[in-house]
């Protein structure tokens, strides 16, 4: 068996230095540097809390040369952030297909800190699922944890199959004690939706919604049959919400179709490309179920 | 069934390894040369201390000489017996490459683990480790080391050793090249 564990060696060193060839070092905080995956010509995507700082920022390319980079936008959300260097000057990642993926599948972590060579763990898929919001607000597209220990400076890099097929950006500070991988799908939306306007535009009602319960005699009296809804606390002026002249005390249960009764459910109908869509909400006001039309805003970003 | 990690190389370097034993702890050496052992200078903390081989036997060790800087040391074990390890530069390994360790995690006689190479080399600027760990030249690799496994080999897929396990930093296995037990020995020769 020693020839096949020899061979096998190979081909995961292999899948190393063929990841490692469009692999970066990204130097945007103090002291150690984070890694970054080349993922278009002149785009270079690394983790969100890896980026500290917005200024002054550098990559170090593969064959060690320090180049400077700009900050095209952060997704916190998703917490990724995105970086432009002068097109041209290293490969493209190739990308996989982490849908095909299943616990016990082997895998790779591939990063880079300064100009020394590429740093690599190995370790196998432990779980993968469905479409997952994640505790920063993001929506990300496929639940892919992995036994990769994410040694410091992994993080930013890249998940990569035996192949040498890059599956997404491991992400360092999503979740302990596994590895957290954003999958190929997500980052690729976020460098769109990043490099299109600098940032990524969630969809904003402007109104604040508790969950509440429906007694039996409201229930009858509006001619519906689900058992909740979601009370409106408060309205913002001019917010999409008052817009529309919801009112506090109404109750919404539907909202673009799909019954709500918890937020969660509300913030999922505004995560995707909706901001400037109009969406059929129903709501219970004064005991008779209504409708009314919300044009989708674009929810304020913090600190602009 | 068999797995690719049970390998005949595994098996074959076993055979080089020993328990060295001083007071209640344990570490981990091999056979350098005939009736020749290297460890860690931290493992080899007397001038003569009890050496276990493979089968259970035991012979007594004195230590030749110990670099505390390099954290090296290099016993006579007369009367070992055992065959000498395979070696290869360390400067040669690929990131990803497979390597194993053999040794004794908390007691734990001849215990395998596996793992791959990390990076060679210092540890960059800024990383979490003290700058005396963080300067010097370390196989480093990703695999799961005890105490215990002090002074014990690091491998390659094919069993040819490329380091002495010496400390475990931000949760790294580091290992001390091989190469450097023999810049040891061309020194003190000179």
């Amino acid at each position: 068996m020693t020839a096949t564990l020899a061979a096998f060696s190979d081909q995961l060193a292999d899948a190393v230095a063929r990841a490692a060839d469009t692999i970066v070092s990204v130097h945007a905080r103090p002291r150690l540097p984070s890694s970054g995956v080349h993922w278009r010509d002149g785009i270079v995507v690394s983790t969100d809390g890896t980026v500290r700082r917005e200024q002054d920022l550098s990559v170090t390319l593969p064959n060690g040369r320090r180049v400077p980079a700009e900050l095209a936008g952060r997704d916190p959300g998703t917490d990724l952030a995105v970086l432009r260097i002068q097109p041209g000057q290293l490969p493209v990642t190739s990308l996989g297909d982490p849908a095909t993926l299943r616990p016990g599948h082997l895998v790779l972590a591939v990063g880079r800190l300064g100009d020394a060579g590429p740093r690599t763990a190995f370790g196998a898929v432990s779980a993968v699922g469905g479409k997952w919001r994640c505790w920063k607000g993001g929506e990300i597209d496929l639940w892919l944890q992995s036994d990769l220990t994410i040694y410091p400076g992994l993080g930013g890099g890249a998940l990569v199959s035996p192949e040498g097929a890059v599956l997404g950006v491991n992400s360092g500070g999503l979740s302990r004690p596994l590895a957290t991988t954003i999958p190929v799908a997500t980052v690729t939306r976020t460098i769109e939706q990043i490099v299109a306007k600098g940032y990524v535009a969630r969809g904003w009602l402007g109104a604040a919604m508790q969950p509440v319960h429906f007694s039996e005699a409201t229930r009858r009296r509006a001619g519906i049959t689900q058992e909740g809804g979601l009370v409106i606390l408060s309205v913002e002026p001019d917010a999409p919400a008052a817009l529309a002249g919801l009112m506090v005390g109404d109750v919404l249960v539907a909202l673009d179709g799909r019954a709500v009764s918890h937020s969660d459910q509300v913030l999922e109908q505004l995560a995707g490309d909706v901001v400037g869509r109009t969406m059929a909400a129903e709501l219970v006001r004064g005991g008779r179920l209504e409708r009314v039309e919300l044009l989708i805003g674009e929810r304020p970003r913090p600190g602009r | 069934m068999t797995s690719p990690f049970h390998t005949v190389a595994a098996d074959w370097l076993d055979q080089s390894v020993v328990e060295i034993r001083l007071d209640h702890s344990v570490g981990s050496g091999f056979t350098w040369a005939f009736d020749v052992v290297v460890t860690n200078a931290h493992v080899a903390r007397a001038s003569r201390l009890e050496v276990r081989l493979p089968d259970g036997q035991t012979r007594m060790a004195r230590l030749r000489l110990a670099d505390r800087e390099h954290d090296i040391a290099i016993l006579d074990v007369p009367g070992l017996g055992l065959p000498a390890v395979l070696r290869r530069d360390p400067g040669l390994l690929r990131p990803g490459e497979a390597v194993f360790a053999i040794g004794h995690p908390w007691g734990v006689p001849h215990a395998f683990c596996s793992g791959v190479v990390h990076a060679f080399g210092p540890l960059p600027p800024g990383y979490p480790v003290p700058d005396g760990v963080r300067r010097r030249t370390w196989v480093q690799a990703d695999l799961r080391l005890a105490p215990g496994n002090s002074g014990g080999p690091l491998a390659d897929a094919s069993g040819r050793v490329v380091g002495i396990n010496t400390m475990i930093a931000a949760g790294l296995a580091l290992a001390v090249p091989v190469t450097e037990v023999d810049a040891l020995v061309a020194r003190r020769a000179a």
